[in-house]
């Protein structure tokens, strides 16, 4: 494996120099014939790839307003040149959000412009030949469409749309990422992205309720297609693998039980995560996102409640309605999908579950805002709610919290590094050197304030952390979930006064 | 597709080294397969490959980390029941590596 | 000739913008994705349109000194064309006056921003990286219109009333003669060639702010069903 270099720790961010072809040996595996086909993209490359290629280019900027906008309005002022985490850690000019831009706008230019069409090269217009069709692969996998260049975008020129639309031309044509594929394929048939299938899904969470069992005393259940429950809760599938993802797990059954609301899993749609965002693809969108409604209707429950997972959230607050609404056949008081940070921080104000913050006087706590949360979604009804109700949930779990610096939290939140379908282990030196801006405004708040509890609201960040914190020298003993801080908080047994 | 050379046998395996045939798995296969990944197999390793095999082979993936942790607690001793000491065994992480010496296929998703 | 040409360009140059424009609007929004925190209500699009048109709000958050020259610079050019309008307007309005002497200074501080544009885009590696020649070429060729502006002020001085009949021709589609002015009329060819290189670039950003998508759409997925044809 190559080599993996985790910058030094210093509690600075500083803009590099740029370092051409850095990170250009970081390259995502190709995506399997059956893979492919499975999805119904051609098996491989097709031989008249590049007409292809430019035919779905063109109808993608029918379809979308914001790729053909973004084609023809880059001013090119360079304002999100040192915005993207990519691009600071890698030092690789092409992990610029405009550079990443230019690699797409290139071909535009040469094919649908007039200026590209009178002045060639002058204009920077160039065919797409085998090599750019190379670049596309490695620098649209090298993009967590974080929407971080977005947000300082004077005309909001979205990168993310261009990664999605640029990905989804490539597996139009035969050349797709296999990692994103793959789990597409196990979402679409197996009901969840690790393929655990429901007697797996089962045997997990009996062994989650003898853990409870075993450590409070009380009798928890984590149900599973329990018809006629009040909640369904769709989580990201990694809360049944991996720690401490199960760690809120744990906390979300917690919350149910002790408020008293039934509730339950579908094996059937046993994944909050939606790759077919990561993919730019409208129709693998719909029917993973469709899978969440048809349970919801088959077991008649009366509302849908998210689990800690970015991009989930974004899927299924901004895209859900669009795709497979409306919900009417939801209790009319919960017309759409509640973020668990939502549901429970409700819950603690009305009283009906207690927390005791001093469980966790052992952590001094810091919040990451997760970007598909904060620049693609909202929670509760006030703007900025995404910012407000984890950090209020966090506070009430906890009395020692901690803020890192300014430009690198709410809505300037830098990406773990993992996101966007790059959560893969062949792209793991881009993911260290990604984690790094992130890295050093923690790193900050160690030194200044003795952070040790790190804490996420997204399945892929959690993954990702704790697996680049040793490469930083961290334990990732760190990493945590905000349901992790109200399961160690939460007063279980009889309620008092209610 | 990838393959390595194991006893004069061509053995097919993934870009990460993954086995792609369950059935061709042995312990001198593990064995060397550990050897690739500088992991020294010890009873303890073996405990948490035998763990995942049947584990997979009931439930066609591989446990929950948690489980895992449990079980080897329970068979070493409950100072091993960690995390830590899991990783102290395969430090590129009980999931995959262990995975991978047990051949089992690689565990993805959002872990 | 001159004549002809302005005509041909100002026609290019309408069809081109609508042309554009046309595009744009045809093709659909299938999703909500506004940067959140996005406003809740149009008229709160309409405060953050205004903000981005009107102080380059998320251009102040991105980079202060690019913020203070490309404000400058635009600021400078909406002076500039203020002040030119008394020279198609007849009779001249009263408030067209109030640009006459600051549209001058305007003149100045238009050339230093660009020329501080022009130096940042070829000193910032960054920037410099991703720029092309026509880049640099456009903002060459706006301080070109500036400095001939400038030089008819207070070098060249041709006959400002000949100028203005001109000018009047064209607009009320009744050509008069040319007037006797290299300067003027290498001033108005390079407006003319700004216009022209308008349609078909960058430069349609001017337009394309008002309907950035990740800009103007309200943070309502949930309260309404966002729904377009393509995407059912
Ligand atoms: S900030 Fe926007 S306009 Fe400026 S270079 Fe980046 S994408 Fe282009
Ligand atoms: S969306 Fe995020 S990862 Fe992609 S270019 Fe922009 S800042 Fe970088
Ligand atoms: S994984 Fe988390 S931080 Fe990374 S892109 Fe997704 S939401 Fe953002």
């Amino acid at each position: 494996m190559a080599k993996i270099g985790a910058p030094e720790l210093t509690g600075r961010i500083e803009i590099p120099k740029l370092a051409e072809g850095a990170s250009a040996d970081q390259k995502s595996y190709i995506a399997k014939p059956d893979n492919m086909a499975a999805l119904s993209f051609p098996r491989e490359r097709l031989p008249n790839w590049k007409e292809k290629a430019i035919e779905k280019f063109g109808e993608l900027l029918k379809k979308y307003r914001s790729l053909q906008l973004s084609m023809d309005i880059c001013v090119k002022c360079g304002a999100c040149t040192d915005k993207c985490h990519y691009f600071i850690g890698t030092k690789d000019p092409k992990n610029m959000p405009v550079a990443r831009q230019e690699l797409m706008r290139k071909v535009y230019r040469k094919y649908f412009t007039t200026e590209g069409k009178l002045f060639g090269g002058l204009a920077r217009a160039a065919d797409l030949d085998d090599n750019l069709l190379d670049e596309w692969f490695t620098y649209f996998y090298q993009c967590s469409e974080c929407r971080r260049c977005s947000y300082y975008c004077p005309y909001g020129i979205d990168t993310a749309e261009i990664t999605m639309a640029a990905r989804e031309i490539m597996d139009s044509i035969g050349y797709g990422q296999k990692y994103t594929l793959e789990i597409i394929g196990k979402a679409e048939t197996i009901g969840n992205n690790l393929g655990m299938l429901g007697p797996a899904l089962r045997n997990t969470l009996d062994f989650v309720e003898e853990e409870i069992k075993d450590n409070t005393g009380v009798d928890i259940k984590l149900p599973t297609d329990v018809e006629g429950a009040d909640v369904l809760l769709v989580t990201p599938s990694a809360d049944f693998f991996a720690t401490p993802h199960v760690e809120s797990l744990i906390g979300y059954a917690k919350v149910f039980h002790q408020a008293g609301i039934s509730w339950t899993f579908s094996s059937y749609a046993s994944e909050a995560g939606n790759f077919g965002m990561f993919i730019g693809n409208y129709d693998h969108m719909k029917t993973i996102n469709k899978r969440i409604w048809d349970a919801a209707r088959e077991l008649k429950v009366k509302r849908v409640i998210a689990g800690e997972c970015g991009h989930a959230w974004r899927a299924m607050y901004s895209f859900s309605n669009t795709l497979n609404g409306p919900f009417d056949y939801l209790d009319k008081k919960y017309p759409s999908p509640v973020h668990i940070c939502e549901f429970t921080l409700d819950l603690v104000k009305k009283g009906a579950i207690k927390l005791d913050k001093s469980a966790n006087d052992g952590f001094t706590v810091t919040f990451h805002d997760s970007c598909n949360v904060a620049r693609a979604s909202r929670m509760g009804d006030k703007i900025g709610g995404q910012f407000i109700i984890p950090r209020e949930l966090i506070k009430a779990a906890c009395n020692k919290y901690v803020e890192m610096s300014r430009g690198t939290t709410h809505a300037e939140t830098f990406c773990c590094g993992g996101g966007g379908g790059l959560l893969t282990d062949e792209l793991i030196d881009l993911r260290v050197k990604g984690a790094m801006p992130r890295m050093q405004a923690l790193k900050a708040v160690i030194d200044s304030n003795g952070v040790n509890f790190f804490a996420l609201i997204c399945a892929i960040c959690k993954a990702q952390f704790t697996k680049i914190f040793p490469y930083y020298g961290l334990e990732m003993e760190m990493v945590g979930g905000v349901h992790q801080l109200v399961s160690r908080a939460i007063i279980l047994g009889a309620k008092e006064g209610v | 597709m990838p393959t390595i050379d194991f006893k004069g046998k061509q053995i097919e395996v993934d870009e990460d080294g993954y086995l792609v045939n369950l059935d061709d798995w042995n312990e001198e296969l593990a064995n060397y397969l550990a050897e690739i990944e500088e992991v020294q197999m010890t009873d303890a390793h073996w405990e948490v490959v035998n763990f995942l095999r049947n584990y997979y082979k009931q439930y066609q993936i591989a446990p929950m980390i948690k489980i895992l942790v449990k079980e080897i607690g329970k068979v070493m001793g409950p100072e091993k029941g960690n995390t830590k000491y899991l990783y102290e065994l395969y430090p590129g992480g009980p999931a995959k590596q262990a995975c991978k010496i047990a051949g089992l296929p690689k565990p993805t998703g959002c872990v | 000739m001159l004549t002809v040409i302005a005509y041909a360009v100002a026609v290019i140059f309408v069809w081109g913008i609508l042309s554009r424009f046309i595009i744009w609007l045809s093709s659909p929004n299938p999703l909500k994705i506004p940067t959140t925190p996005a406003p809740k209500t149009f008229s709160g699009v309409v405060a953050r349109i205004a903000g981005e048109v009107v102080l380059f709000q998320s251009l102040f958050k991105a980079d202060k000194k690019l913020w203070l020259g490309g404000w400058i610079f635009h600021v400078s050019f909406l002076l500039i064309v203020l002040r030119h309008s008394r020279y198609f307007l007849y009779p001249v309005p009263e408030w067209v006056m109030v640009f006459q002497t600051i549209g001058i200074y305007a003149g100045f501080t238009l050339i230093l921003a660009l020329a501080f544009l022009f130096i940042r885009r070829l000193t910032i590696d960054r920037v410099n990286y991703v720029s092309s020649f026509m880049d640099y070429a456009v903002l060459l060729l706006l301080m070109l219109i500036g400095i001939t502006g400038l030089t008819m002020k207070f070098i060249g001085r041709p006959n400002l009333i000949d100028i203005k009949a001109y000018i009047l021709g064209l607009f009320s589609l009744s050509p008069e003669a040319m007037p006797d002015s290299t300067v003027f009329i290498l001033h108005l060819l390079l407006f003319l060639l700004l216009l022209l290189y308008f349609p078909f670039s960058k430069l349609l950003h001017a337009g394309g702010v008002f309907i950035s998508t990740t800009r103007t759409q309200t943070d309502t997925p949930v309260e309404k069903r966002h729904i377009t044809p393509w995407a059912k």
